[in-house]
């Protein structure tokens, strides 16, 4: 008896929950209430530079519009979530968003391992998950509910070895070292793809995966190989890896692909980050007016530097409100934001933005370097036209 | 070949380290008879008094030694008042739910007070080399397995011939004897957990000045190699604890050097599951040993 009547209690709590997730995707924004959004973020961990730096660029962007009267007689309001840079943690809270029907979109995931691990169930809930930064090129084709706006790997990559090592440094060999993530997977695939290609010497590879503090065997392994430059490929752990190598008593060129004009490499290596090189598809102009007033703003936010990745978050709710703007008088549903998301097209600070059919876009990047402590772009040179 | 020796010293460094967290992980649960979760976050609390240390009155090491020493004595004594001294007589899984969730405070008031993000820990030792034939060794490596060796020296006289380092042991080994012998059994069982976290928290000093860097979580994923350093050295056995980290540290280099970086701590637990199959009260003989 008591078998049966919890077979039957089971019963019902399935279908209630089946029901609700259910029901979700149908709900629609009240007519001049608040629109909810998500923001999922690593604001703890080793990435908790660019997890903050979601949070302040989110709120900037949210705080604008509003101060302007909210858009399409909507307010918008955020609801930051800590990821922990864990994809674990980052699909509970995936889950969370998808079953809250108030949460009409989200920002985020910073990682695409996380963001790739988000797609199946944003996708089932019909939200978008618009992430500022995921670039593996496989995330956003998983689902037409998940985008992206950082430009993919395959990409930038190419660009690195192509552009920055064969031609600009005219590197003889490399090490490469990187980090064993989904991004970083595919980011060394697509690098090591266009290396073949141009003929770029490889001459030895290691990785490592999240959180790992001691790099000193794998620079006594890179070492051993000898290359006249080395290729970083991480965010987090790059400062350390520098200043491992520069500890190890090691001059050798070093590049690093993907932390972008990070602030924190800077702060953390010190006269280490001296002439290293680096990709970045967004530099902050100090000729132009609005970008550097942006910057200011963010700066007095948040008490440090932004790189590209707190202006992206920033674009990504304009181009939601644009999304919720395009929905002219008709109602605001997660199907009508996703719909209209596809089509937007804004100059957003990172830079025109258009998606592509998969839900990605196109970017051009810039070369940059450390000098006297401060990141500097090089000149003279076309290759992103190409 | 002296790839192979580079990639040995690198371990036997790293290793050091890894001994010097085993020796404070052993002193606590031989002294304390519990185990303790607690560990990677006194070592971070260390590698912090340290830092700020170093940020007030220049790089000194020795002074930076000091406070990350006391720093993580009295992280060990509020550790005792809330986990331990309560709870002498009860089920022992009480102190260990209790140590964790200290843990978590711990940790998580570490990233609202000293912020989430990775902290520099710059040029503390100057970066010299030396070169022994066609080996290198640097002088951050040296200084770092110079420190453990004479602070593991110092706790193993301090143990074995002093009147406390007797009443430690003889806690350790009974508490309800060394009561009727007239010891305190509580005190002295807080400075044994003390002294135990103030290993634990220089070894979180030496940590961040040679990784160049620190931050608030650092303490989880060492936590847990303190923890495998010391149950292969057989948990109270300070000597053995400290063999068990250096071999950790040397077998992960190794491993590294063969495969990738990604496979570090498979081989460290694999060895240690290794080991505690073929010999399961770890390096300690059998005699003497308690859990």
């Amino acid at each position: 008896m008591k078998k049966l009547v919890a077979l039957g209690l089971t019963l019902v709590m399935g279908v209630a929950s089946l029901t609700g997730c259910g029901s979700s995707s149908s709900s629609v924004a009240e007519k001049g209430g608040t629109i909810k959004l998500g923001v999922l973020a690593p604001l703890t961990g080793t990435n908790a530079e660019y997890g903050k730096g979601f949070e302040i660029g989110t709120k900037m962007a949210v705080d604008r519009i509003n101060a302007a009267g909210g858009v399409n007689g909507y307010k918008l309001e955020l609801e930051v979530k800590d990821s922990k840079g864990d994809q674990k943690e980052s699909s509970d809270l995936a889950r969370k968003f998808a079953d809250d029907e108030e949460i009409m979109a989200v920002i985020g995931d910073f990682a695409s391992g996380s963001c790739m691990a988000n797609a199946p169930i944003f996708d089932e809930a019909g939200l978008v998950q618009l992430s500022p930064t995921a670039s593996n090129p496989d995330y956003a084709a998983m689902s037409k509910y998940c985008f992206s706006i950082m430009g993919r790997q395959d990409g930038e990559a190419p660009f690195f070895s192509k552009y920055i090592l064969k031609k600009y440094l005219n590197a003889q060999s490399v090490g490469v070292i990187y980090i064993n993530s989904d991004w970083g997977k595919s980011c060394y695939d697509n690098f090591k793809k266009s290396a073949d290609e141009v003929g770029l010497n490889i001459v030895e590879t290691v990785n490592y995966v999240q959180d790992e503090k001691d790099f000193s065997s794998l620079i006594t392994k890179l070492k051993a190989a000898n290359p006249d430059t080395i290729c970083i490929m991480d965010q987090g752990a790059v400062p350390q890896i520098i200043n491992q190598v520069r500890g190890s008593g090691w001059d050798v060129n070093i590049t690093t692909l993907g932390p972008g004009t990070s602030e924190q490499l800077i702060d953390l290596c010190g006269e280490n980050a001296e002439g290293i090189y680096l990709s970045t598809p967004f530099f902050f102009d100090p000729a132009d007016q609005d970008s550097m007033a942006w910057k200011d703003e963010f700066v007095q936010k948040s008490g440090f530097e932004p790189t590209v990745h707190p202006a992206c978050a920033y674009d990504c709710v304009n181009l939601i409100a644009k999304a919720i703007e395009a929905c002219g008088d008709g109602d605001v549903t997660r199907q009508s934001i996703r719909d209209n998301l596809a089509n937007v097209e804004m100059e957003g600070v990172t830079g025109p933005i258009k998606f592509n059919p998969d839900g990605d876009i196109t970017r051009k990047y810039l070369i940059c370097s450390v000098e006297n402590g401060e990141y500097v772009i090089k000149e003279g040179f076309d290759y992103s036209e190409k | 070949m002296e790839y192979l020796f580079n990639q040995i010293i690198n371990g036997l460094c790293q290793g050091s380290i890894y001994a010097l967290m085993a020796v404070g992980y052993s002193v606590v649960v031989g002294v304390v008879g519990m185990v303790t979760f607690t560990h990677g976050e006194v070592i971070m609390i260390g590698a912090f008094a340290a830092f700020y240390i170093f940020q007030a009155f220049g790089n000194n090491l020795l002074l930076g030694l000091i406070a990350s020493f006391s720093a993580s004595w009295l992280i060990g004594m509020f550790v005792y008042k809330v986990c331990y001294e309560r709870f002498f007589n009860a089920p022992r899984h009480i102190s260990l739910i209790c140590t964790i969730g200290v843990s978590m405070l711990i940790k998580n008031l570490a990233q609202i007070i000293f912020g989430p993000n990775q902290k520099p820990m710059l040029n503390v030792i100057e970066n010299k080399f030396f070169a022994l034939g066609t080996i290198q060794i640097s002088l951050v490596q040296v200084i770092i397995i110079i420190t453990v060796v004479v602070l593991a020296i110092l706790l193993s006289l301090f143990i074995n011939k002093t009147r406390w380092g007797i009443s430690l042991r003889a806690v350790s080994q009974d508490k309800s004897a060394s009561y009727l012998m007239g010891i305190n059994v509580k005190r002295t069982a807080m400075i044994g957990n003390c002294v135990g976290c103030g290993f634990g928290g220089v070894a979180g000093m030496l940590l961040a000045i040679y990784y160049q860097t620190l931050s608030a979580t650092m303490g989880s994923s060492l936590g847990m190699k303190a923890f495998s350093s010391s149950v292969l050295g057989g948990l109270t056995d300070i000597r053995c604890s400290a063999l068990g980290g250096l071999c950790i540290g040397i077998i992960e280099n190794l491993g590294i050097t063969i495969t990738s970086a990604s496979f570090r701590d498979v081989f460290a637990f694999g060895f240690l599951i290794l080991i505690l199959i073929i010999k399961p009260e770890g390096f300690a003989s059998k005699k003497g040993v308690r859990p």
